[in-house]
């Protein structure tokens, strides 16, 4: 029983990786169509700015000191996601295509640029000790790491409903993920709105890169790939635009490969591919999403 | 001047050359309605004046250039929207869709006008909007347009799938609304137009073949002409 | 032209002392040449017909593999295997493309994503301890003609790499100078009027798919060949990616843009790699000279310029400059 607690919690610790990256994709395909792929270089940003800080700040991180790289390194991504967003994205404005082939060839320039100056090999992330503890849970003994995944996931999300749901830019994003032509002909600037979710895409991607890199046993470039393909896939199943749909997916997704690599290793990436193309076929929309016109 | 002058409208949608040179005045104050069979570009015409396709000739609103600008630019110049088949936020609640389209800083007295018009909105306030009955849809997407002070009001086709009920009671809004602005409306439906209409412009194959008052829209023959439909109820 | 340009090429190796005698250039022209011939094949389905596909490597490397685990297991001879292993690639492109193309755009993109993945999971686990895991599986030369064995018979890889790339494109010509192939590009421009005409457009996208990756089958055993091993990075995503980028580089529309961006970009990476051993660029200063080293820098750069500002790439360029010097001779 206790097994099973812990497989489930370390693949719920592991959704919640998966959902930071995701819930910035998903916005930014449902609002503005345009597939980022680029997100992974936006998480890998947060990981160096936030692996910078860390070492700069001493040998030893205090969980303030953690939290501080997080963000910081959440800021950073966030602002260079802004940036790719106005430079980039917004001059190919309906070329949905184009857009996504500019993404691909920022996340290899940002690979190629973080490479060279960082070397490609893995870097300790420097972490509170505790995070290596392990806590007690139901019988099962967890290492308290995946407790810090799961708060950070849960409280972005909390964030997030929150934005969408009490803010007139949130108002903007949901209308605007509908009908963003319609929000323009009533008079309001929906580019505006795209800014922002790139910018907070990029925010959560960064975050989600500080944690990845501790969880990844170091912070390298070569990380940042496998994390978009599963954003995607998490975005795919959970549904475009659906930010609650990611976060389902993601804990979904998270704990069906833990399990899967339980009983037979390696088994699990295979099984949530298969698992993408099911969804794909059956209910192309995924879980949560919209039928888009 | 009137409040909206389209001079050789030239619009191309897929490479497929749909309005070819539309002319036409929509005088202050008065409802224009725009007719013509199905797919002769009505629609296409209005969401153009809106920026929604590009196109080469004039649109100036009050003498002032809009084609080529921003639609939200166009919006916020004074150009209110009534899209056929609505296009209201299905996830968004009532309130939500009036107040995104708000932009007033002092809305009240325009919610006041609204609520007035419409007072099922305002008890429907917190319901989502996707689970409206059309006539209640069609009641915030008109809401909507009127909640800003606007130069012209652009509506297509309001009274489209409607029970003949909520027609009438749709015609009696638009005429409410119609007393204190200028109306460039499209529809279908001969009676309404024939009570509301006070200059009428006739499109076919994305040109205009008619401009002047309603006086023949009375004449069945004219009708028949001009509409290949016969003088009565759709 | 360009036959004069084939010839030039084919006959090029023979002459030992000029740079294309030598066999580190021979190797690095032939990788060129097969990577020219799978980006043709990847122009064809999204250059020439629309589709957006993600998981084109997976082809490739089913190729590769089926073509090297029949050849080491001895079941049948070389020649056989590499039937086998074409027709296995056509077949898994029958079967995924049925599948996926019940979809379309975006959602199509990350189906064939999905399949490319599962594809890459496979070669890299070892599963049935058959394909080798991470390091991937040698291929036994014993089992194959021995004029491709040894460094000195590195020309009749190149004349082979050489050879599979003008089958392909003559085969991806004929396709698409046939009627198949303008209902291809009428899909690429606009699906709704090709089915308004009566044809059944899934057929043809298929046809496409089938097409494409049978001849990306038929790649991956050249690659054996030339590579000497079947490996994992053969089925990565990355190689998708790669062949998108040589397309849209090369220009998405016409085929010699595609082979050009094919062989340009395999040349760039790997001689890239030899000038950032060189003493010169040691002396660079770090900050600089790391991101420089990397190929996909360049590579990168050049992408994201041309989907920005020269859409055609740089056949499209090109046709552009000679479309108007034409028209400045006539005026």
């Amino acid at each position: 029983m206790d097994t099973f607690i812990l497989i489930g919690i370390t693949g719920i610790g592991l959704g919640a990786l998966y959902f930071l990256v995701a819930s910035g994709l998903s916005l930014i395909y449902g609002l503005m169509g345009v597939l980022n792929f680029a997100h992974g270089s936006f998480l890998t940003v947060g990981a160096f700015v936030g692996f910078w800080l860390a070492r700069t700040l001493g040998p030893d991180t205090s969980m303030p000191e953690f939290i501080l790289a997080m963000i910081i390194g959440g800021l950073a991504a966030g602002a260079f996601a802004l940036l790719v967003e106005q430079l980039l994205i917004t001059r190919l404005y309906d070329r949905h295509i184009d857009q996504a082939l500019v993404t691909v060839g920022v996340s290899l320039v940002v690979g190629a640029v973080l490479g060279g100056w960082f070397t490609n090999d893995l870097q300790i992330f420097p972490t509170p000790l505790w995070f290596y503890t392990a806590i007690n849970v139901g019988g099962a003994m967890i290492p308290a790491d995946r407790i810090v995944y799961i708060a950070t996931a849960v409280l972005l999300l909390i964030a997030n409903w929150a934005l969408l749901k009490f803010t007139r830019i949130g108002l903007i994003i949901r209308a605007g993920v509908e009908n963003r032509h319609m929000v323009n002909a009533l008079g309001v600037n929906v580019r505006l709105a795209f800014s922002t979710v790139f910018f907070l895409g990029g925010f959560a991607a960064g975050v989600g890169g500080v944690l990845v890199s501790v969880y990844s046993n170091g912070v390298s470039p070569l990380i940042a790939g496998t994390y978009l393909i599963y954003g995607f896939i998490v975005v795919v199943i959970g549904g475009m635009g659906s930010v609650p749909g990611s976060f389902i997916a993601a804990m979904l997704i998270g704990v069906i490969r833990q399990f899967a690599n339980y009983y037979v290793t390696g088994l699990g990436d295979f099984v949530v591919v298969i698992l993408l193309a099911g969804v794909l076929l059956i209910r192309p929309q995924g879980l949560l999403g919209k039928v888009r016109a | 001047m009137n409040a909206l002058s389209v001079k050789d409208l030239h619009v191309k949608i897929n490479e497929s050359h749909i309005l070819h040179g539309v002319s036409f005045e929509v005088p202050t104050n008065k409802v224009t309605v725009l007719l013509g069979r199905n797919g002769v570009g009505k629609s296409t015409t209005l969401r153009s004046i809106m920026g929604f396709y590009q196109g080469t000739g004039s649109v100036t609103l009050n003498g002032k250039e809009i084609l080529g600008m921003q639609t939200y630019k166009i919006a916020q110049s004074g150009v209110a929207f009534v899209p056929e088949d609505r296009e209201i936020f299905a996830s968004l609640t009532v309130r939500e869709n009036l107040s995104l389209a708000s932009r007033e800083k002092d809305s009240d007295a325009a919610y006041k006008l609204v609520y007035s018009l419409f007072p099922e909105l305002d008890t429907r306030a917190a319901q989502q909007a996707g689970s409206l009955s059309g006539g209640q849809q069609q009641m915030v997407a008109i809401a909507r347009a009127l909640l800003n002070k606007n130069e012209i009001l652009l509506v297509d086709e309001p009274t489209k799938g409607l029970a003949p009920k909520l027609v009438s009671e749709v015609a009696e809004v638009l005429m409410k609304v119609a007393e204190h602005s200028t109306m460039l409306l499209v529809e279908q439906n001969l009676s309404l137009v024939k009570k509301i209409a006070q200059h009428v412009i006739v499109m076919d194959q994305g040109r205009v073949v008619y401009q002047g008052g309603p006086e023949n829209l009375n004449d069945a023959a004219w009708v028949h002409q001009m509409l290949g439909v016969s003088g009565g109820h759709k | 032209m360009l036959a004069l340009l084939l010839i030039v090429l084919a006959l090029a190796p023979l002459f030992t002392s000029l740079p294309l005698g030598k066999p580190g250039l021979q190797q690095t022209m032939a990788v060129a040449f097969i990577w020219g011939a799978l980006a043709l094949t990847y122009d064809l389905l999204f250059g020439f017909t629309g589709l957006l596909s993600f998981g084109h490597a997976l082809y490739f490397a089913t190729g590769v593999y089926v073509s090297c685990i029949l050849i080491n297991h001895e079941v049948v001879s070389w020649w056989l295997a590499a039937l086998i292993a074409i027709a296995a690639s056509g077949l898994l492109a029958a079967l995924v493309g049925a599948a996926s193309l019940r979809t379309t755009g975006i959602t199509f993109a990350m189906v064939t994503l999905a399949f490319g993945e599962a594809g890459h999971v496979i070669v890299g686990k070892n599963f049935f301890n058959l394909t080798g895991g991470e390091n991937g599986i040698a291929l036994d030369a014993e089992q194959i003609p021995q004029f491709w064995i040894g460094v000195f018979n590195t020309k009749y890889i190149y004349w082979t790499a050489l050879l599979a790339l003008i089958v392909t494109y003559l085969v991806i010509w004929w396709v698409t100078e046939s009627s198949a192939g303008k209902v291809f590009a009428a899909l690429r421009d606009n699906e709704q009027r090709v089915q308004v005409l009566g044809l059944n457009t899934q057929r043809f996208k298929l046809l496409s798919f089938v097409i494409s990756g049978t001849l990306a089958g038929m790649l991956g055993f050249v690659m054996l060949i030339a590579a000497g091993s079947a490996a994992p990075r053969f089925a990565e995503s990355t190689v998708t990616i790669a062949l998108l980028l040589m397309v849209v580089i090369g220009g998405a529309v016409t085929r010699c843009g595609a082979v050009l961006g094919g062989i340009f970009y395999s040349f760039a990476s790997t001689r890239m790699q030899d000038l950032t051993q060189q003493e010169a660029f040691t002396s660079i200063p770090k900050w600089i000279g790391g991101p420089i080293a990397e190929p996909a820098l360049l590579l990168g750069i050049i992408f994201i310029f041309i989907v920005m500002f020269a859409p055609g790439g740089l056949s499209g360029a090109y046709y552009r400059l000679r479309l108007r010097a034409l028209t400045r001779k006539s005026s």
